[in-house]
């Protein structure tokens, strides 16, 4: 009982949030009047709008997470993240609409595709580091890219229109059941962050860490670093995959856009945005993420696009350790953004 | 002689260039040998081409009857030869405690160790859950060489022991390298030739990428005119 209300008072700030969000349809609906009897019907309204953005956010997070085990605590630069998302998200959909599978069916199967791509990804792992490793990821994600666009698939995955007339399992579609679909995806999400933070202070992860900060010393001691470089990119690959799962499964369309590489880049903001190598930066980032892009573009428009990214620049500049790193730190950056503006001006 | 490290006449190349040009060493069991010579002899590449950090092209490393060559690094380190880098290369991110456990080849390591390590690093003991960042230079020292205990090691490389050190706590240092040399033989890349001279019992002087002379350290000690040579010091 006692180690209970320590475990309670250790994570309150953790578990007071997932209350929040529990509640968070519910409390969403009283602000118009609707009772939580019809949130619980799935009404339409403020609430189930609230419920679809939170949605989005929470499968960003899951695939901001997914970076942030790679990039973040092991110091692999990838720029092919987005291909560990979109495969498993075309599959989804191509094994649900095209080859009849039902949904755990499917589930086995991108499972196993990311099994597959992870260690596409572990081939190369040990004969490029850095920069190269960066590169060659992202010429194996652009081969993706090209293919799902490619005009020979698109009976499969509609080419450059992107993946659309997917039908969802009717116990958990987006449109009837998003109650249920939001409480599948908050509880992935927070499932996934546990299994993380577990991964990352256990033996396995801590040799993860001691990678990203000398590899050349983690060899030293007498580990083989390509185990575990590819046991980081392996958790990685199956979390993303699973992220696209459940955006196949919620969106009415799968966009080419979730192979490009831009797709990769919003990874790198999201975690950029909430603190490298914290993990829950990169569910406050990508919360903050989605909120500003969605924001902006509903009260600036398309011009939306530009004070994003001046507000990402001043990010970079002002809290280099994201929103997470800073309040770890306790230090903001404030004076020394100002030097870094000034000399990139003067430059 | 029983050697537990030989190294017969390796090259090797960083790069294009040729650093290592026929070194030679002998390491006899359970002594303490240091490498001598000045800045840029080649000392801290002979020892990570022992690791195959660095691997030689040519010439062969026998560590234990074992044969090196072509051998992983990580393999080699986990045959029993801890290194202990210079600039004291703990892991900054980890803890003081972390440091030490990633060191565990095998499971209980540290906790079979813990005792000894406390008893030659006392400072370690209160420093346990601090962060890398938060230690000064001689206990990021303290912590590399420690971390090399915490394995079964047969061979410890120390890589500079003395460097950027306050002399009381080389002195400290050196205490900690001569009680653990009863457990491991040591192999010592010193620049410093007082604290190499009074630790170590043999030597091998490298100069310009070769092996130039060796024998025991109480001989070289007599020999102002080699030292003057090669070392620069008197």
């Amino acid at each position: 009982m006692n180690s209970l209300a320590a475990i309670f008072r250790q994570n309150r700030a953790s578990l007071l949030t997932l209350l929040g969000l529990v509640l968070l349809p519910f409390i969403a609906g009283m602000f118009e009047g609707a009772s939580p009897a019809a949130v619980w019907v799935n009404a339409a309204g403020t609430s189930k709008f609230i419920q679809g953005l939170a949605i989005e956010i929470f499968i960003l997070a899951l695939y901001a997470l997914s970076f942030d085990l790679i990039f973040g605590i092991t110091g692999l630069l990838s720029f092919g993240h987005s291909m560990f998302f979109s495969v498993g998200a075309y599959l989804t959909g191509i094994l649900l609409k095209s080859f009849g599978l039902n949904l755990w069916q499917t589930i086995g199967v991108v499972f196993l595709a990311a099994i597959a791509q992870a260690v596409l990804f572990g081939i190369v792992l040990p004969r490029v580091k850095g920069i190269t490793f960066a590169l060659v990821t992202l010429g194996m994600a652009s081969v993706f890219h090209i293919l799902v666009m490619s005009r020979e698939l698109g009976d499969y995955t509609g080419a450059d229109v992107g993946l659309q007339g997917v039908i969802v399992p009717d116990f958990i579609s987006p449109a009837n059941e998003r109650l249920r679909f939001y409480f599948v995806a908050l509880a992935v999400m927070v499932l996934a962050y546990l299994l993380y933070q577990r991964f990352v202070a256990s033996p396995t992860g801590r040799v993860c860490v001691a990678i990203r900060e000398n590899e050349g010393r983690a060899r030293m001691l007498g580990y083989n670093t390509f185990s575990f470089k590819f046991a980081a990119l392996l958790l990685s690959s199956i979390t993303a995959a699973f992220a696209g799962t459940l955006h196949c499964l919620y969106q009415p369309i799968v966009s080419p856009n979730t192979a490009s590489m831009g797709f990769t880049v919003t990874a790198l903001l999201i975690v950029l945005l909430g603190g490298v190598g914290t993990l829950n930066g990169a569910l406050v980032g990508a919360l903050v993420y989605r909120l500003l892009d969605f924001g902006l573009r509903r009260y600036i428009g398309e011009s939306a696009s530009f004070i994003n990214g001046a507000i990402y620049v001043a990010f970079v500049l002002f809290i280099p350790y994201g929103i997470v790193g800073t309040w770890m730190l306790k230090s903001f950056e404030i004076k020394k953004g100002w030097e870094r503006l000034v000399g990139m001006v003067k430059k | 002689m029983d050697y537990i490290l030989d190294v017969q006449s390796i090259h090797t190349f960083i790069g294009q260039y040729h650093i290592l040009q026929g070194v030679d060493v002998q390491v006899p069991r359970g002594s303490i040998t240091a490498l001598l010579g000045r800045n840029g002899a080649g000392k801290t590449t002979t020892l990570k081409s022992i690791l195959g950090l660095t691997p030689p092209r040519e010439g062969k490393v026998t560590f234990d009857g074992r044969e090196l060559n072509g051998m992983r690094s990580f393999d080699i380190a986990a045959l029993g030869i801890g290194f202990v880098p210079e600039h004291r290369a703990i892991f900054r991110d980890l803890s003081v405690e972390e440091n030490l456990k990633i060191a565990e080849r095998r499971k209980g390591d540290l906790d079979r160790k813990r005792e000894m390590i406390f008893s030659l690093f006392p400072d370690l003991k209160r420093l346990i859950g601090l962060p890398g960042t938060s230690l000064s230079g001689g206990q990021q020292q303290m912590l590399a060489i420690a971390r090399a205990l915490v394995p079964d090691n047969r061979l410890l490389l120390i890589d500079e022991p003395s460097e950027g050190l306050a002399p009381v706590i080389i002195e400290h240092m050196m205490d900690a390298i001569r009680q653990l040399s009863k457990e491991s033989t040591v192999v010592l890349v010193e620049q410093n030739f007082l604290v190499a001279s009074q630790l170590a019992e043999t030597y091998v002087i490298i100069e310009e990428g070769r092996s130039v002379t060796s024998g025991k350290m109480s001989d070289l000690k007599q020999d102002k005119a080699t030292i003057h040579r090669y070392l620069g010091a008197a």
